[in-house]
């Protein structure tokens, strides 16, 4: 299956990119899925160790982290909001 | 009316939007561009207003539900630019209108309030070649916070 991740502010900039998109082959939730990155990049432990980092699939706050991912979903990482 | 936009906007073109006999008053918030006070080397010349649109739209969309309902408002328009935005330029602009001042004042603080900490946007300032990511404010979130008892009553 395909998930994409999107990233903003200075993790967009520490990234130096504003999207991944994974091809994951196991089954997984978002538990999962969160080791997967830190597997990918190590850089993913400092984000989801991160209070203040908020996360959603398909534009909606992820409360549970068993929350199944299926193909096509997009997760959003996204830090302290500073518009207006 | 919501709009995320990256080109610059009229106040008289957003007022025609809202223009009403059922108005009593017309309440606008607009959001601009301000030098940095805290820095005294370096001087501002833009912000870079980054935005996750899909979903700030839908959370403007839900802020601006909740304002309609809790103050009866005839109507609520919401602009917010992104991209790069030059030192004085209009940033966001929020217009409430109702039959009587109290509520389209009152609504409008609550929606520049709860924006600024529940909607995907994130500021950047510029300075010539460099740029710095804007710090979320403690202010900020107190000021939402303090809306938690009028929007349960």
């Amino acid at each position: 299956m395909k998930v994409t991740v999107k990233y903003f502010s200075w993790i967009r900039v520490k990234l130096n990119k504003s999207q991944d998109l994974f091809e994951i082959e196991e089954k997984l939730n978002f538990k999962d899925l969160k080791l997967f990155l830190i597997k990918k990049d190590n850089f993913f432990s400092e984000i989801f160790s991160d209070d203040s980092i908020k996360f959603f699939i398909n534009f909606k706050e992820i409360e549970n982290e068993t929350i199944d991912i299926v193909d096509g979903d997009e997760l959003g990482i996204l830090p302290p909001v500073t518009g207006g | 009316m919501i709009k995320i936009t990256n080109k610059d906007f009229s106040l008289d073109d957003l007022y025609s939007n809202i223009k009403s006999h059922k108005n009593g008053a017309v309440s606008i918030f607009l959001g601009t561009v301000r030098e940095d006070l805290f820095n005294e080397k370096e001087s501002i010349e833009a912000i870079f207003l980054e935005c996750y649109e899909d979903l700030a739209i839908k959370q403007l969309d839900k802020i601006r539900t909740e304002a309609i309902h809790k103050w009866n408002l005839n109507n609520c328009i919401i602009v917010h630019r992104v991209g790069k935005i030059p030192l004085g330029d209009k940033i966001v602009f929020i217009m409430t209108s109702s039959p009587h001042r109290e509520e389209s004042i009152r609504s409008n603080e609550f929606i520049i309030d709860q924006l600024k900490t529940k909607a995907a946007f994130w500021k950047f300032s510029q300075y010539g070649d460099d740029s710095k990511i804007v710090e979320a404010k403690e202010k900020d979130l107190e000021k939402n916070l303090k809306w938690k008892d009028v929007i349960k009553n």
